[in-house]
């Protein structure tokens, strides 16, 4: 009976929340018109003071404020099955998900990502299953609907499955998904769980062939002999129809959990990466990869570090970097050797030995390394902060940005509840100024480069009022609490924005919370 | 002090991590249990280097002793293990999830045990660390044996283990067990070991209960009980060679207790020193040496490590009160 819910989203399904490219949000989220235009806008850049916690913002900056355009819910029927589901089902609905929804485990969002040209985002969840999210397109009737994004497409990427040779259970959790560029009518993208990555493709259809002469209109063979005349079968217009269908299985190539997929910029490979190894593959074959890296010591009792991410660079397709899990990143030449051991360049900042601590490895573990769009910096998250690295300076990072320094006294109760295991993502905008990542109690942080401003706002229902803009928000270190600030200890550590995507041109940006979906955008004035 | 404590209690934590992480879906996360790991060796660095001499607590605290009869019941261990999800915390559920991995974790090992060695060895390698710190606990744990038999509560060693806590003891019992009955599959039998290891020791006024005979019962149960792929109890022998290896222990009212205690403590170090060993080189204090002066205990010529000092018995009754308090 458990994870029972996961199956039936295609058969058993309230009315209201039909799958279908219709809007699929929830009715109190949908806009519900313009702003009035003599609103006073809190700004939401706040000026740097090398404060960890952005300070609370002066209210007129009026340089961009964020308003939520929709909150999606990830379609599951979670009211229904949750009641009736066993106590097995129930443990499986780890306390966090208490709050609101009865949200099952197989619902959590595990991956964003926005396409190549940002119309289409595609969400992955700890079910399995890839939720595909199309923009509504511009109108002049609705100009305000612009920016919403539906539901596109859903179906089932990855199943659970059991290695029997291993007894293990692989999990059917989506773990990365990575577009390919849109080089037809029909969309690609690359899903990977633990263990098996699989090109699907995303195509409609909304022309349907009739008037077929061996086959009646329902399908069935007719006898030939009744067959008088032939006609020409013509393509009549249906309901459109988005199908996807999984066209490459790459499997059996990872012993270990696959963290991260890059897509080349050739078009024509990718990699995939898993703690040890790092597999090259060519999209058209299936059955062999090449290892380009592969950092498992002959004993494994040596082993030190592991691989956490890695990225091909988006120009050079014979550059790649992979992080570590002790805090450094390797550029590697796929040029100079079959295996790339020998690392090209090594970034590494020297360990500042005060803030040296039991979970010192840890935090300096490094959760996702992305490259810039202009491919001239690497963005690496660790647990408390954000570096931006010059791929010409190796031996420190040219910005560090704090993003919730006020954890670093509590790592112990993290380490205890594991949330210092936690792998927050980072995106940069599309023009690589603005920089964004996720904290705890559904906050997330942008830092803009050249302001060296920054700002944390929160993703939740409470302020998910259509249109709203978004308040910034500061948690308060000690001492006085002001009014408006959280304090340290009342923030929600099971709420935590782990993934987050930007539009690769336009400011808006897609924020996972849990089981819910924000999109939000850039109100310019 | 703190330090102590806090590595203490950092040390059972991430015990219960490793020991939780078999549990858990998708198989052993090698990430984090190396990162676990590398907590565990940071700990158990500051818990050894410093000379504080209430440092010789019995064992970390925090830690309840699973029930040991669920060792013998591995056959309920696979769809529990399977259906089990990871407890949210692993200091919180210990208690809680202790009863029901431990027996899925036992029926577990074999599978882990069987699986390719890449999966396995991840398993391994991790765990040792924490076993490591496991021998540790054994060997001062022995020290507090004969002070708890100095203050009457059983004669020797014997007495000194029976001053466990009832949960304790019940944890000394999968000691025993998966001990016997894993070698290749270092992890199912180190993790289990070390939630016992882990044991609190808070109530000096438990009842002595005649900690030889559950260690050797549980032994047999766990082993017998195990899944056919659990290599036979007979592999117990196969931990010897090893454990003479080492320096043999020296305490001198070597009863059976002792010698199963020894044992267990002997064949800890055996497969976790011999698996990670390569994080425990690279700690400065030379981890192989401290892992033998760990294991030999009262005898041990580790720096630093000066056992059954008068300072660090009248020292206990406080520190045992803050683990019961913790």
């Amino acid at each position: 009976m458990k994870c029972f819910s996961r199956y039936l989203p295609y058969i058993f399904r309230p009315a209201n929340t039909i799958l279908s490219s219709s809007c699929h949000t929830e009715a109190n989220v949908l806009p519900s018109g313009l702003l009035p235009s003599g609103q006073n806008k809190l700004g939401p850049w706040c000026s740097p003071t090398g404060s960890p916690a952005p300070l609370s913002c002066e209210t007129g900056c009026g340089e961009g404020s964020w308003i939520l355009v929709c909150r999606l819910l990830v379609p599951t029927q979670v009211s229904l099955l949750s009641m009736e589901e066993d106590i097995d089902t129930r443990k499986i609905n780890n306390s966090f998900l208490r709050d609101h929804s009865y949200a099952t485990e197989a619902d959590i969002i595990s991956t964003v990502e926005f396409n190549h040209t940002g119309e289409l985002l595609a969400t992955g969840d700890k079910g399995g299953r890839v939720v595909i999210f199309q923009r509504e397109q511009e109108s002049k009737n609705q100009i305000h609907r612009r920016g919403e994004y539906n539901v596109y497409s859903t179906f089932q990427s990855h199943e659970p499955e059991f290695d029997y040779l291993k007894s293990l259970e692989i999990e059917e959790k989506i773990n990365k998904i990575r577009w390919l560029p849109q080089q037809n009518a029909a969309y690609f993208l690359l899903s990977t769980n633990d263990k098996t990555v699989k090109l699907w493709k995303v195509s409609e259809r909304d022309k349907r062939p009739e008037g077929y002469n061996l086959k009646d209109e329902e399908g069935r063979l007719r006898d030939p002999a009744t067959i008088t005349t032939l006609r020409v079968p013509v393509l009549r217009p249906m309901d459109l129809m988005v199908e996807a269908t999984p066209r490459r299985v790459f499997a059996n190539a990872h012993t270990y959990h696959i963290n991260s997929i890059s897509v080349n910029s050739d078009y024509e490979t990718y990699m995939s990466a898993d703690d040890l190894r790092i597999n090259l593959w060519n999209f058209e074959i299936t059955n062999q990869s090449f290892n380009i890296v592969d950092i498992k010591p002959a004993n494994m009792e040596e082993l030190t570090e592991v691989i956490t991410a890695a990225e091909f660079h988006p120009h050079h397709c014979n550059t790649f970097v992979y992080s570590s899990s002790k805090g450094t990143i390797r550029l590697c030449d796929m040029r100079a050797s079959a295996l790339c051991d020998r690392h090209t360049k090594f970034f590494e900042e020297p360990e500042d030995p005060s803030n040296r601590s039991f979970f010192s490895e840890i935090i300096s573990s490094i959760s996702d390394v992305k490259f810039s769009h202009s491919g001239r910096y690497i963005m690496t998250r660790d647990y408390l902060t954000v570096k931006v690295w010059d791929l010409n300076m190796e031996n420190r990072p040219i910005e560090t940005y704090q993003v919730h320094d006020y954890l670093r006294s509590k790592l112990c109760s993290l380490y205890e509840n594991d949330c210092i295991f936690d792998k927050f993502e980072c995106v940069w905008n599309g023009s690589d100024s603005v920089i964004m990542t996720g904290s705890y109690n559904n906050f997330f942080r942008m830092f803009d480069r050249n302001t060296k401003r920054d700002v944390t706002l929160e993703a939740s229902r409470e302020n998910s009022k259509p249109r709203a803009i978004l308040k910034p928000r500061k948690v308060c270190v000690g001492g006085k609490r002001r009014k408006d600030e959280i304090s340290v200890d009342s923030l929600d550590f099971s709420k935590k924005i782990l993934h987050t995507a930007w539009h690769p041109s336009e400011n808006i940006i897609a924020v996972a919370a849990t089981n819910n979906l924000y999109i939000f955008q850039d109100k310019v004035n | 002090m703190e330090f102590k404590l806090e590595a203490h209690r950092i040390v059972s934590i991430s015990l219960g991590k490793i020991y939780n992480s078999r549990v858990q879906r998708g198989g052993i996360k090698l990430h984090k249990n190396l990162l676990v790991s590398l907590v565990l060796r940071s700990a158990r660095q500051v818990y050894l280097s410093d000379p504080c001499p209430g440092l010789y607590l019995a064992g970390p605290a925090g830690i309840p002793a699973p029930p040991p009869q669920q060792l013998g019941e591995p056959a309920a261990g696979p769809p529990a293990g399977w259906g089990e999800p990871p407890p949210p915390a692993a200091g919180a559920s210990w208690a809680d999830t202790e009863p029901q991995p431990e027996g899925s974790a036992v029926s577990e090992a074999p599978r882990v045990g069987d699986a390719v060695p890449e999966a396995t060895v991840t398993g391994v390698g991790v765990v040792p660390q924490g076993g490591a710190a496991d021998a540790a606990k054994a060997a001062w744990s022995r020290v507090e044996g004969p002070r708890q038999a100095a203050a009457g509560e059983a004669e020797g060693p014997a007495g000194g283990w029976g001053v466990f806590p009832l949960g304790s003891r019940a944890s000394r019992r999968p000691c025993g067990c998966p001990l016997g009955g894993e070698d290749s599959s270092g992890t199912p039998a180190a993790t289990p070991r070390a939630a016992c290891c882990c044991a609190p020791r808070p109530a000096e006024d438990e009842p002595p209960a005649p900690p030889a005979v559950c260690p050797r019962k549980r032994g047999a149960a766990g082993v017998g009980g195990g899944p056919t792929s659990f290599p036979a109890p007979g592999s117990t022998p196969l931990k010897k060679p090893r454990r003479n290896l080492e320096q043999p222990p020296s305490g001198g009212e070597d009863d059976d207790t002792e010698e199963m205690d020894t044992g267990n403590v002997a064949n800890l170090i055996s497969i976790f020193g011999s698996s990670f060993s390569g994080l425990l080189r690279k700690s400065p204090g030379g981890g192989r040496e401290e892992e033998e002066g760990e294991k030999s205990g009262p005898e041990a010529a580790e720096p630093g490590q000066i056992c059954c000092d008068k300072p660090v018995l009248r020292d206990m009754n406080p520190w045992s009160t803050a683990i019961v308090a913790f």
